[in-house]
């Protein structure tokens, strides 16, 4: 309707006016962004419209570059002055664009709030939290009286729920975890009964278990206050359960819009569908392939003929690249503002049942030499016997003292078979990434040993065994910008491994061809440097190094983290693929359970530096045992959003202790929902002995835990009904 | 915070210590003040340059070790730093050293830093306005101006003042004029002598300051919590002055600790130029005499000035930033 392309702006904007719903609290109309770069005119937002209803959530989807995060800046009117905007923003029917910086004020703050994505750099750090509360309100309530004030900040740090409020308001930030820090930060969103509520990625810099407990934040906050609230996020689980609607964006564009059941279970624009088959599910066993959408967004510096997503889209045709396809009603859908839209012209052809894995052609789920072999009867290429690292706390400036240890890995036992994926999970702080450092350390004077590929780090000590085992073991890491030297061309990158071994020059080009097309690169891109691929391609170089010198186990540090939904579905169907074809074993650390239930056999849950439950990814998915694993697996939003609003959740109670207080007994007493409803004396058996890892019956996951049926603690279960 | 002050005291003591102890094993090894006796007019006797020196306590045919244990033992018994090659006493020509050279430099340095940070805020905030451009091209201007030249342009603008006016009204050397009137034309008499080398080297001095606030506070108008305080409804000033302002503030708190120090022992130029004979110039001048007391005492002043200043600075660094407050 206001994308009409026959009328002028002047006609479109005044229509904006006359049809946005009169009960709206934020009206969006044709908002166009454009920067001035060094490389033309990036134009980041290209028309976006919307309704925002009191109380209703908004959820914004789409990849980083989709103008989401450039949308709520400029609703926020915190862009740079640099920055061209167009079109109309109306707050209760007052036009917000064009304000200046000073008539803006009365807004921010007030009327609109805004909680934003890095919790630790968003708070200032030579304030107290409690300074910084009472500022938003000082702002917008000359006249309150100190008390008053106090009493207020007081009142919200309690909403938010940060224990012992009154005495934390003198704390500074420093002082507090990133969860914390989030919480302060919607407490000073909501510190004046806001209307409107934009949440920027709030969570991404999250922990999964401090992810839920924000969220959870945010859904109390909605309903004190009353507010609209626009989430923006790149998480289609993280909405699913909060939003009424849905706008998915890409390329600055808005590319479906519709209520959050429209989109989940009835997509209409190939984008959707696509995304939507990208993301692993944590909640299902079904081992298929998933959806991967190749290429990447188009550069907005660009003028955008066509639809902008047609040179990623399987479905594309001629017709496709004539005209940007407009937001149109789907058929079948109430002709109203929030009714469902898509912009693509074959949106017909994906009603009902469109079956996204054959839309995108993605793969077969590919099937290993290893996979008919029992587990028992492969062999094992890493073994670790009882590995501890224990680093010690000091203090003093110039005689150091020792006032404690820091089990950073304490005690840890497991192998990996021939041709299997074992993953370690778990909060950051548990240990991880110490425990594929003590792998790569390899040293005879750690404690405990480290077997890889039959050659023990206690025999090991001359160089020639070290080279021979590094041979065997090769390591991806989570950043493929940072891993990859800027000055090195993808041939330099990948000979060097290969070098390394005295190849002979011939044979390196030949596998440096064999290594591109392995992992899916053009074989004549090996002249360019790292900055001219795209993140996913980056990675893939990073895995084609790891493969270079043939290894049997790759250690796999956070290997698709740092890349978008739909670049990370293809680099994950490529490690897949590896797998099974050159039966290859990866040990994987990884924070996205998601992720690890689509890709591993075996899975081990860390906490303080142990394993609390260990064996099939399936058993362990689908029956937890330990309280920490329950509560780590119910933290993760589901992409479904009638499941997401009806599950019972297990929210853990704060942050993960430091590892100096580790109690002495079961070391997830202080947090564990079991042990909170426990009575007095069986409580006292967690806190004095410390629970085996031990399976329950033969053939299950073993697991460390008492009472792996006791009740779980009321505090600790919300259900949003 | 008395306790953790008293604390970095104590460490600067030692080091002020282990750098004079080091300063003086260099001095006495490397200066022979006999060589210059030679020049004299009789020639003395080597003989006679030996006995001289003996009186003096700079004797020649002692060891290092025994000339450093003999010195060490005069600071610490009577606070005596030992005599010249010329007989003066070193403790008697050192406290009027000192006080020119405070004199000299004080104002300079308080009003350096003000303006200096000043102009750095003022400029950051006018980032790449026709303000900004002028203020920063004159600090890079100034950094590659070498100081004699600076501050002779100075001497002459002074100069051409006086003359234009007819009267002297600016003195361009000298700390004051001889037999003067106590009372108030001595003091018209001091802030004529005072205002070419302060004016000097304040404008050719806040360039550092200038240049590193500005950077530091530009790296912070765009920071993530400067852009909370504006969600929270304070304007876009309001929100540099209040939020980025003191964080930026905290690295160059942190380099006042190693300009002051430069400006006092490194302030020969400035010194010699307008004819102040202060300790930057003692030091240089000590070194040229082979005088192996004066530039051991010059050192220790030094070593003295930067503890100070870096306590100033922790002190400064701990005032505005609470996360190195220590609990």
């Amino acid at each position: 309707m206001s994308t009409n392309i026959s009328q002028n702006p002047a006609e479109r904007l005044r229509d904006a006016g006359l049809y946005a719903p009169g009960e709206a609290v934020l009206s969006v109309r044709d908002l166009n962004v454009r920067f001035n770069s060094e490389n033309g005119v990036v134009h980041a937002v290209r028309g976006v419209d919307f309704d925002l209803m009191p109380g209703k959530t908004l959820g914004i989807v789409g990849e980083s570059g989709s103008g989401k995060s450039v949308t709520s800046m400029a609703i926020m009117g915190l862009l740079p002055e640099t920055a061209d905007i167009t079109g109309s923003v109306r707050y209760k029917g007052k036009e917000l664009l064009g304000l200046s910086d000073k008539a803006m004020c009365k807004h921010r703050g007030s009327d609109i709030a805004m909680v934003f994505q890095d919790p630790l750099s968003s708070l200032t750090p030579v304030y107290t939290v409690g300074t910084q509360i009472i500022e938003a309100l000082t702002v917008h309530n000359p006249n309150m009286g100190k008390q008053a004030k106090e009493a207020r900040a007081v009142e919200l740090l309690r909403m938010v729920g940060i224990p012992s409020p009154k005495d934390r308001l003198k704390a500074f930030p420093h002082e507090f975890s990133g969860g914390m820090r989030q919480r302060v930060m919607i407490a000073i969103a909501i510190a004046n009964d806001p209307r409107v509520l934009i949440a920027d990625e709030p969570t991404t810099a999250l922990d999964v278990t401090i992810q839920a407990q924000v969220l959870e934040v945010l859904h109390t906050a909605q309903e004190e206050t009353g507010a609209a609230v626009v989430m923006i996020t790149h998480d289609l689980g993280v909405v699913a359960g909060m939003a009424d609607d849905i706008m998915v964006m890409y390329a600055g564009k808005p590319v479906e819009t519709g209520t959050v059941e429209d989109i989940y279970y009835n997509p209409r624009m190939p984008y959707t569908l696509g995304l939507l088959g990208a993301v692993p599910r944590v909640d299902t066993a079904t081992k298929q392939s998933l959806v991967p959408i190749e290429g990447t967004p188009p550069n907005l510096a660009l003028p955008v003929n066509g639809c902008s997503f047609a040179a990623r889209c399987p479905m594309v045709s001629d017709a496709c690249l004539h005209g940007e396809p407009e937001l149109v009603s789907v058929p079948g859908s109430e002709a109203q503002t929030l009714g469902h839209k898509a912009a693509c012209i074959k949106s017909d052809e994906l009603s009902g049942n469109a079956d996204a894995h054959k839309i995108f052609h993605a793969p077969p789920k590919p099937v290993s030499k290893f996979d008919g072999v029992e587990r028992l009867e492969r062999e094992k290429v890493l073994e670790l016997k009882d590995v501890k690292k224990h680093f010690p706390l000091l203090k003093g400036a110039l005689i150091k003292r020792r006032i404690g240890t820091v089990k950073a890995v304490d005690g840890l036992s497991f192998d990996i078979r021939e041709g299997e994926c074992v993953s370690i999970v778990g909060e950051s702080g548990c240990g991880k990434t110490t425990t594929l450092l003590e792998i790569m350390e390899f040293h005879p004077d750690q404690v405990g040993e480290v077997v890889i590929g039959g050659v023990s780090n206690k025999v090991a000590t001359d160089h020639k065994t070290k080279m021979a085992m590094r041979k065997e073991m090769q390591m991806v890491f989570q950043d493929p910008t940072g891993a990859l030297d800027p000055r090195f061309t993808v041939y330099e990158v990948l000979a060097e491994p290969l070098e390394n071994l005295g190849m002979p020059k011939a044979a390196v080009k030949k596998r440096i061809m064999e290594l591109m097309k392995l992992v899916g690169l053009q074989p004549d891109h090996v002249n360019r440097f790292p900055n001219q691929f795209s993140g996913g391609q980056r990675q893939r170089i990073g895995i084609a190094r790891a493969l270079a010198v043939n290894p049997k186990l790759v250690v796999l540090d956070e290997p698709v983290s740092a890349l978008d939904v739909s670049v990370q579905a293809g680099v994950i169907n490529l490690l897949d693929k590896l797998r099974a074809e050159l039966g290859l074993s990866y040990l994987m650390v990884a924070h996205d359970l998601s992720v690890v239930r689509h890709i591993s056999d075996r899975v081990a849950v860390m906490y303080l530096g142990k394993i609390v439950e260990t064996g099939d990814v399936d058993d362990v998915f689908d029956n937890p045992r330990h309280p920490y694993t329950r509560a780590l697996l119910s933290a993760i939003p589901v992409p479904d959003p009638e499941l997401e609003r009806t599950r019972e959740r297990i929210i853990l109670q704060g942050d993960l202790p430091s590892p100096l207080d580790a109690p002495k007994g079961c070391n997830f007493a202080t947090r564990c929902p079991v042990f909170a409803a426990l009575p007095a004396a069986k409580q006292e058996k967690c806190l004095t002995l410390e629970p085996p890892l031990a399976p329950e019956k033969e053939g299950t996951q073993d697991f460390a835990c008492f009472f792996p049926d006791g009740e779980l603690d009321a505090d600790m279960l919300v259900v949003h009904a | 915070m008395l306790k953790y002050l008293l604390k970095r005291s104590g460490i600067y003591l030692i080091m002020i210590f282990l750098t004079t102890s080091a300063g003086y094993f260099l001095a006495v090894s490397s200066l022979k003040p006999a060589v210059l006796e030679q020049e004299k007019i009789p020639r003395p006797t080597p003989e006679q340059v030996a006995a001289s020196f003996r009186g003096l306590g700079l004797d020649p045919d002692k060891n290092a070790w025994e000339r450093y244990v003999e010195w060490l033992g005069g600071i610490v018994t009577r606070w005596d730093w030992g005599r010249s090659p010329n007989g003066a006493y070193v403790n008697a020509e050192f406290a009027d050293r000192v006080l020119v050279s405070t004199r000299l430099f004080i104002a300079s340095i308080i009003l350096t830093l003000i303006i200096g940070v000043a102009l750095g805020v003022y400029s950051a905030a006018r980032q790449y306005k026709f303000q900004d451009r002028v203020i920063t091209s004159y600090s890079y201007l100034v950094h590659i101006l070498p100081a004699p030249i600076a501050y002779f342009l100075v001497q002459l603008g002074a100069i051409s003042i006086n003359e234009t006016v007819g009267e002297r009204i600016f003195f361009v050397t000298g700390i004051s004029t001889p037999g003067i009137d106590p009372g108030w034309p001595a003091f018209v008499d001091l802030v004529a002598h005072y205002a070419v080398p302060t004016f000097a080297m304040t404008i050719f001095g806040w360039a550092g300051y200038q240049i590193a606030q500005r950077q530091y506070l530009l790296d912070n108008v765009n920071a993530d919590f400067v852009r909370t305080a504006r969600a929270k409804g304070l304007t876009r000033n309001q929100a540099i002055r209040k939020h980025a302002l003191r964080v930026s503030f905290i690295p160059v708190a942190q380099s006042i600790a190693f300009t002051i120090p430069a400006i006092f022992t490194g302030g020969f130029f400035a010194e010699a130029i307008f004819a102040w004979p202060g300790i930057g110039l003692w030091s240089i001048q000590s070194i040229g005499l082979q005088d192996v007391n004066v530039a051991t005492a010059t050192l220790a002043y030094g070593s003295v000035i930067f503890a100070i200043g870096a306590i100033l600075a922790d002190f400064a660094t701990t005032l505005v930033d609470p996360r190195v407050r220590v609990q």
